[in-house]
């Protein structure tokens, strides 16, 4: 269970972003909608502490996460969660198998990626170079790349912004499946495929900015 | 890891192979510089070590020297044989050796001396020179012409090729010397009988010329093509029976205006002190050559990470501990500092091999497999220079999170 208390995050501009108290129960898909520049991205990067909070707190079954050392979060990132990024964040100039092999680095068993690349139907693509994919195929590899460590956390970043609807619903039931036990958390602008999660959360009403001095205000 | 760490190599090849070559180039330089100095240093002490005497006409104590030892240069002139009869009575010396020169086979010295001169040098074919007109060739020259015992090789008049051909009066190839690394290996012996023969005869065909010439061309024709006449040498090498005899040696003939007596270790020691400036120029040549090294390895190679800091950031991004980023990276400079360090030594070991001939025919035989431990100390400083930088540079950005980095 992942439960954030006071969360806010300031930029450099001064700005900030205050969020709700949430709770994410294991076994449960969530959407997160909202418009563009809400804070969606900046929350999911909170939740895989790759960003660290200026206050407030992220628990993961009871322990604050944002206490954790660098390296902790590296640990933990790598064992437990997949995390899809909107730009994909793939070493381009390596293949697709590359790519979701250099988790081997961190130990993790990469024996099942020909399944995997098979029922996201990119396999062919394999020994490719990921610079020489479509936004769509490099989306795929990402979302198995996340997916191949079967993470008890998957938060994905518009996983379906770059693929057509049949698809992107593939998609989706793709990652509510490998969510299995765990915590799914997605960021989608496509109302159609909300419906699929478990919960939908309108992050207009969740995430509250602060412009520069209102923010210096509150601080 | 290897393997990835491979992978990931393949990918940035250009700059890997880049930054290769700039340490390549820059270390051979340096350790070509290094080990050819230091190899023509030992090379000169070392032949110089065999003789503490050598007597000579007088003139220049350094031309004495070389000519005696290295087979270069001109002779001084001439001093008569008989010297050589008496330092063996002399019971002063173990050994007295005649020496003489000034033809050549093609550009090879011919050396007129006696088989002592040869002692402790083994052959690798054939037996010594025993009579006239027989010849031991050195190896180089040897494997340069592919001379075999048996074989007849045709002397000319002088030191440079051109000269008049002493067609008349073949030499036999009696046996070939074994390589020594040293101007032996560029130079034929043969007996000082030989030198006598070929000249008595050039001689006998030079009288019905020499009339025709004015007095001073002939004069200065003598001086240039110094031969020893019969009975005539153009130096004693001379090993003394011990200080005192060194000493009465050094005492009875530097007295003597006719002669030039020398100590080679002391005379060649002097000329080492002469170059040493040469010297300390080349090394630091070597210095300025790793200071650079060390600008242009360092420069690529956090040029080559600042490039790499979007991927590290993203590594970091998805979980890949910084452990296992570094040892990546390790794994990769290392493998390319071990490849610059392997190309940098064969390469400047190829270019010794190379100008190995070319520096041979002036007396000094470069050894291309000897390594000093210097060179290892350059190596390993080229390789420090290739890993550090990369080191240092994923150690800054550590306790720094990913998304920062991007």
């Amino acid at each position: 269970m992942i439960t954030t208390k006071d969360l806010c995050m300031r930029f450099p501009d001064g700005s900030a972003i205050r969020y709700n108290d949430l709770c994410f129960e294991n076994g449960q898909s969530y959407a997160l909608l909202g418009a563009s520049g809400c804070g969606k991205s900046t929350f999911l990067n909170l939740l895989a502490g790759v960003l660290t909070p200026d206050s407030g707190t992220v628990e993961i079954d009871g322990q604050n996460a944002c206490t954790w050392s660098q390296r902790q979060k590296d640990d933990y990132r790598i064992r437990n969660i997949g995390y899809i990024f909107q730009d994909f964040k793939l070493l381009e100039d390596m293949t697709v198998a590359d790519n979701i092999n250099l988790l081997r680095l961190e130990g993790v068993d990469t024996s099942g990626i020909d399944g995997l690349l098979e029922r996201l139907g990119i396999l062919r693509l394999k020994k490719r170079r990921v610079r020489r994919l479509s936004g769509g195929e490099k989306q795929r590899v990402a979302i198995a790349r996340a997916l191949i460590k079967k993470p008890t956390l998957i938060l994905a970043d518009e996983p379906t912004g770059n693929l057509n609807y049949e698809t992107g619903e593939a998609v989706v039931a793709q990652l509510i499946e490998n969510a299995g036990s765990g915590t799914l958390i997605a960021v989608t602008h496509d109302d159609r495929l909300a419906p699929r999660f478990d919960h939908i959360l309108d992050m207009n009403e969740i995430a509250h900015f602060e412009a520069g001095k209102e923010a210096s205000e509150r601080a | 890891m290897l393997k990835f760490a491979l992978k990931h190599m393949a990918t940035r090849r250009a700059k890997l192979i880049m930054t290769a070559l700039s340490v390549v180039i820059t270390a051979s330089v340096a350790l070509l510089a290094y080990n050819i100095s230091t190899q023509v240093s030992e090379g000169i002490v070392n032949t110089a070590a065999k003789y503490d005497i050598i007597i000579g006409p007088s003139g220049s104590a350094t031309q004495l020297a070389m000519n005696t030892m290295f087979f270069t240069d001109k002779p001084l002139g001439t001093i008569p044989y008989s010297l050589v009869e008496e330092l063996q009575n002399s019971g002063l010396v173990n050994d007295a050796i005649p020496f003489s020169m000034g033809d050549s086979y093609n550009a090879a010295p011919i050396v007129g001396t006696d088989a002592k001169l040869l002692e402790g040098k083994a052959l690798s074919s054939g037996e010594m020179f025993s009579e006239p007109l027989e010849a031991v060739v050195g190896y180089a020259v040897a494997r340069q012409y592919g001379l075999k015992p048996g074989n007849e090789i045709v002397t000319s008049h002088g030191l440079n090729q051109g000269g008049a051909a002493h067609a008349e009066h073949p030499l036999t190839v009696k046996g070939i010397l074994k390589r020594t690394d040293t101007a032996y290996d560029n130079a034929v012996f043969t007996p000082v009988s030989t030198i006598w023969v070929l000249h008595d005869h050039e001689d006998e065909h030079e009288e019905g010329d020499t009339h025709e010439h004015e007095e001073e061309e002939d004069h200065e024709e003598h001086v240039e093509h110094d031969h020893a006449h019969e009975g005539q040498i153009c130096a004693v090498l001379v090993r003394s029976t011990g200080f005192n005899a060194y000493s009465q040696l050094m005492n009875i003939y530097s007295g003597k205006s006719e002669y030039l007596i020398i100590n080679p270790n002391t005379v060649l020691r002097e000329v080492l002190d002469n170059v040493d400036l040469s010297r300390k120029i080349v090394y630091l040549l070597c210095v300025v050559i790793l200071v650079m090294n060390l600008f242009v390895v360092s420069v690529i190679a956090l040029l080559s990470l600042y490039d790499a800091r979007k991927e590290i950031a993203l590594m970091r991004l998805i979980g890949i501990s910084m452990g296992s980023i570094n040892r990546l990276y390790l794994i990769q400079n290392t493998l390319t500092g071990l490849v610059a360090m392997v190309l940098s030594l064969s390469f400047s070991h190829l270019c010794l091999m190379l100008i190995r001939d070319f520096v041979a025919s002036m007396g000094i035989v470069l050894n291309a497999a000897h390594i000093y431990p210097m060179e290892w100390a350059i190596l390993l400083v080229v390789f420090l220079l290739s890993v550090l930088p990369t080191v240092i540079a994923t150690q800054r950005m550590a306790g720094k999170d990913g998304m920062s980095q991007l």
